[in-house]
């Protein structure tokens, strides 16, 4: 390397001629401006997003694709990963952009109504008859349904989005013999297995989207909810400030970035052996088997304790959905591809690739062969029925519980971050519950009329 | 001055470099580790065994590559149409006279300061409109919003600097304005242009906040906004992906940094800090 | 030598002249009109009407954006947290940007290289400066709490992006060490072109390496530090990318600064209309502070 400050010597090697240096600038940036221009066949593009795209999940759309695209060879799919956190926004440049995708997976329920109710998505009824409505577990796509008796979206799988995973060999360690049933369990059980190198849980307590609906859980697990069964705010009462304690208390047991973490970092934190204890999905089994394999015969997951054994459990489930943004073009072709995703060969082959993470929605597939013939569903049957069953009797914000009405704003109350600041200021700034509660539900009843 | 023995001085300064330099020091080493080593809990600072997987697996199993091919065709354009622009336009602001000039020089300063994100939203609604969100061509008109003051400023010191005997000469020789411009300014020139194209490009090459809101799909997506959506996926994160990701990101940055320094501090002077 | 042909023709010459340079300068007012001047139009234009992002539909809604704005409180608890950023992150900057000026101007082994470590960060992009810093303050694997439980300093992992005030301190420590090497190119610049005669009469006088710092190398830095110190406020009041990329503005609202609450309010809360109306506000600050320093750098040169 030249000296970098030296200001007696001229810039350029005066061999070059300058003529010649300024003509190969001006050749190369016009290239480079063709070739960003050119090369786009003729066939009809499809785009699809989806936050669901770990690799292996990438590999089997990427196989969907191929078949389908050689069954229509005018149609080309291209399949672009969107990202759980950030598609609020990526949905809103979207929309007014009018650069649609043509179709959306795996998005939660109740970002499905929320647009539907902007008008920013088609009704799917169409693909629902062509894959049969019977095909699907009773009752599934019930909460798609829309105020106009159409469906806004279908779904295309369950998660137990909020089950505790535990490590066996923890537990037996500190000398507890069975995983823990209610909060005071939980936390003498993190106590009792926390060292140095080892913490007890994996809450997250960042302000994002994963805070936010996994501490509605634990106001469903004190006995509270968010929203009436008429959507009025209920959040300003005793399960709210109960669980904001609980969860303050469980901090220390939590590593130090817990106050950043997301889906990403608190899943990782588990799977590494870093936390004795963690909060997600069927997704753990398939990241240990990659990631860590030492401690696969160790670990296996419960429903997530509630503050008494009096308050039945609550399973968040996200319900994956399918959608059909309005507006996209090349409609009949996209609901063409939605239902190929559905044929069993296929959908098994989605399932697989994220085994007892996204769940089965079609009655036939548990009981088929072809599904059962999985390593991690083989190995870890307890766990992928545990999960099968508590997600189909699962919730959300978009529809608390089997009484409430859908709540069309569950999707803008979640991107909001209202409710990840709350439990940020009570935990992180130590603010006292009741009136930090109050303040986000005055934000909440905003939120509702706007 | 008496220089004091170099090796005093050395002995103080080379620690602090090697403290500044040690974060890209330990992403290239973090790049080259095998993934099981990084959850240890005493990591070791040479790696146990060196690997090359995650820049496999960053070039094939990501789009990376896709990434690569959109931030050089998009540094490269926005270099292209903002050099051509601004080699003209700086050139009439400093050797020109006409009613209006000083305006537009200080308008040039101001939006040389002026913060992306207050233009932000009626950027954004204006290329939707003309129908260009979501493409190439929309973040270079995006970017020619910043980079074109900032390469009029940096083009206008160092024109300013260049003696007007020459073109003078040329022009009682019988050269038209615009001959003796392109035969005699452009060549002393050129200099200062290769370091406005090199800031221009290093500018446009890094550029986030217009790319992660006006572009939402992977056929447009360009490295920084790329790499970005690599690490906050919901199943998983990697750190040796992401490093490997990092080094591959700079190495354009690096070859310009390796070959064309003395250009870079020269612009710095001309357009940072003469003023 | 004037020639007289040349001197009969100069008016016309002239107009022509003017006519060519306004041809010249036409390319790029015609640019920087539709991509600065009219978009700035319309921000304002913006910050009075309230606009839902995904469907782009609006009504005026007059001084209500405004009003909200500056009612919340939210608006000036972000301008002290701006604040507290760049004043912390300038420090720092200056401070060490000087310092290694003052050491890379020495005669050290293979400075050019050393000079080139220093530089590096600046050109490097933000993305890969936070992914890196992100990984060193990592709680669980980072290479920042292990070195500092080796060495017995702390006992437990420290909670770098994700507690106050440590947040707001480690984006200051990244936005120096990525920034600080704009100043040492300017301070280094400069160290070259103060006469060698100005430290031989001092030393001639008697003053040591400290008091030579003070009398004779500082007020020669005044100028270029001047004009360094506005252009890196004016670039770090207004930093996005850093911040928003290791914190995301958190935790709770700490290190939120003015430019975070735009793309929040525009793209997270979908409200295009109070986003201008923050920007607005924002640019108006930066205004008012760029007219009150430069006339106090001009009474303090005079």
């Amino acid at each position: 390397m030249g000296d970098l400050m030296d200001p007696g010597r001229p810039p350029l090697a005066s061999s070059i001629s300058r003529r010649t240096a300024l003509g190969v600038l001006a050749g190369t940036g016009a290239a480079a401006i063709l070739s960003g221009c050119g090369s786009s066949d003729n066939r009809t593009t499809l785009r699809w997003w989806s936050p669901q795209a770990a690799p292996d999940q990438l590999k089997s759309y990427k196989a969907r694709i191929a078949a389908f695209e050689a069954a229509n060879p005018t149609i080309r799919v291209v399949f672009e990963p969107t990202s759980d956190e950030g598609y609020p926004a990526q949905f809103a440049a979207a929309f007014a952009a009018k650069q649609l995708p043509n179709i959306v997976t795996h998005l939660p329920s109740f970002a499905a109504q929320n647009y539907y109710a902007e008008g920013l998505l088609e009704p799917v009824d169409d693909v629902i008859k062509v894959i049969g409505t019977t095909q699907f577990l009773n009752g599934t796509n019930d909460i798609y349904r829309t105020a106009d008796n159409q469906h806004c979206a279908l779904a295309i799988g369950n998660t137990a989005v909020d089950m505790l995973w535990y490590r066996k060999d923890l537990l037996q360690a500190a000398g507890i013999a069975a995983p823990p049933k209610t909060w005071d369990e939980l936390r003498r059980a993190c106590q009792a297995m926390q060292k140095p190198g080892l913490y007890g849980a994996a809450l997250p307590y960042g302000m994002n989207a994963m805070t936010s609906l996994i501490f509605i859980g634990f106001i469903h697990r004190a006995g509270g909810q968010i929203f009436t069964p008429d959507l009025g705010v209920a959040i300003d009462s005793q399960p709210t400030y109960d669980p904001l304690e609980f969860y303050r208390s469980m901090r220390e047991f939590c590593p130090a970035g817990a106050s950043n973490f997301s889906w990403g970092e608190s899943l990782t934190a588990f799977v590494s052996g870093a936390t004795a204890t963690g909060i997600y999905g069927g997704r753990v089994l398939a990241n240990v088997a990659a990631q860590n394999p030492a401690i696969a015969g160790a670990i296996s997951c419960t429903v997530y304790p509630t503050m008494s054994a009096a308050i039945p459990a609550w399973t968040f489930n996200d319900f994956p959905c399918l959608m059909i943004p309005k507006g996209a073009p090349h409609l009949a072709e996209t609901k063409a591809f939605a239902a190929a995703l559905y044929q069993p060969e296929f959908y098994i082959q989605q399932l697989h690739a994220a085994p007892g993470h996204v769940l089965p929605v079609l009655k036939s597939v548990p009981t088929d062969p072809r599904y059962q013939a999985n390593t991690l569903i083989a190995r870890y049957p307890a766990e992928i029925d545990l999960m099968t069953r508590t997600a189909a009797t699962g919730h959300n914000l978009g529809q608390e519980t089997a009484k409430h009405r859908p709540n069309l704003k569950a999707n803008e109350i979640i991107a909001s971050n209202a409710i990840a600041e709350l439990v940020q200021r009570v935990v992180l700034n130590n603010e006292a519950p009741k009136p930090a509660v109050a303040a986000t539900a005055k934000r909440l009843v905003e939120l509702m009329r706007a | 001055m008496k220089k004091r023995p170099a090796w005093i001085v050395s002995l103080v300064t080379w620690p602090i470099v090697l403290l500044i330099a040690f974060p890209l020091l330990w992403m290239l080493i973090t790049s080259i580790k095998p993934a099981a080593e990084l959850f240890s809990t005493s990591p070791t600072l040479l790696p146990k065994a060196i690997t090359f997987e995650h820049y496999a697996r960053v070039l094939q199993d990501t789009p990376f590559l896709q990434y690569f091919a959109n931030s050089m065709i998009l540094a490269t354009s926005t270099t292209v149409v903002v050099i051509s622009i601004s080699v003209l336009g700086a050139y009439s602001l400093v050797r020109f006279a006409y009613p209006g000039r000083e305006t537009l020089a200080s308008l040039v300063l101001f939006t040389y300061l002026l913060p992306s994100v207050v233009l932000i939203s009626p950027l954004y609604l204006m290329l939707v409109s003309i129908g260009l969100a979501n493409t190439l061509a929309s973040l270079v008109i995006a970017y020619t919003s910043f980079a074109l003051p900032y390469a009029l400023w940096l083009l206008r010191s160092f024109m300013a600097g260049i003696p007007q005997d020459l073109e003078s000469a040329a022009m009682v020789d019988g050269a038209s304005r615009m001959g003796a411009f392109i035969d005699v300014v452009l060549p002393q020139a050129l200099p200062g242009i290769i370091s406005t194209a090199l800031f221009t490009f290093i500018l446009a090459w890094n550029e986030y906040l217009y790319a992660l809101v006006l572009v939402n799909s992977d056929e447009a997506r360009p490295l920084t906004t790329g790499v970005m959506t690599m690490l906050i996926s919901a199943f998983n994160i990697e750190w040796s992906l992401l490093m490997a990701a990092s080094v591959l990101m700079s190495v354009p940055l690096i070859i310009i940094f390796a070959f064309f320094q003395r250009h870079l501090t020269s612009g710095f002077g001309a357009g940072g800090v003469k003023g | 030598m004037p020639d007289i042909a040349l001197q009969r023709s100069g008016l016309s010459r002239e107009r022509r002249d003017a006519l060519l340079g306004l041809l010249l300068i036409a390319p790029t007012v015609l640019v920087l009109g539709a991509v600065i001047v009219y978009p700035l139009l319309s921000a304002i234009a913006l910050s009075f009407q309230s606009v839902y992002t995904p469907t782009l539909e609006g009504h005026w809604v007059g001084l209500a954006n405004y009003r909200e704005l500056l009612g919340s409180g939210g608006f000036w608890a972000a301008l002290l947290t701006t604040a507290i950023w760049t004043v912390g992150t300038l420090t720092l900057q200056i401070l060490i940007g000087v310092a290694m000026a003052l050491l890379l101007h020495q005669n050290i082994i293979f400075r050019s290289l050393a000079r080139s470590l220093v530089l590096f960060p600046y050109f490097l992009s933000t993305v890969v400066a936070v992914l890196v810093w992100r990984w060193l303050f990592n709680d669980l694997y980072g290479i920042v709490n292990h070195g500092l439980m080796a060495a017995g300093i702390i006992d437990a992992p420290v909670n770098w992006l994700g507690a106050m005030p440590n947040a707001m301190l480690s984006i200051m420590v990244v936005g120096a060490w990525k920034f600080f090497p704009f100043v040492v190119i300017a301070v280094l610049a400069r160290l070259q072109t103060i006469p060698e005669a100005l430290y031989e009469a001092a030393r001639i006088d008697g003053a040591g390496p400290i008091s030579r710092f003070f009398d004779v190398t500082l007020p020669q830095l005044r100028e270029v530090l001047t004009i360094v110190i506005l252009l890196r406020t004016v670039w770090d009041f207004k930093e996005f990318d850093l911040i928003y990329l290791m914190t995301g503005g958190g935790p709770v609202n700490g290190t939120r600064t003015l430019p975070l609450i735009v793309y929040q309010q525009a793209f997270g809360l979908n409200q295009m209309g109070m986003a201008a109306a923050y920007a607005v506000s924002m640019m108006l600050v930066m205004l008012v502070f760029m007219l009150a320093y430069l006339q106090r750098a001009r009474k303090a040169a005079a």
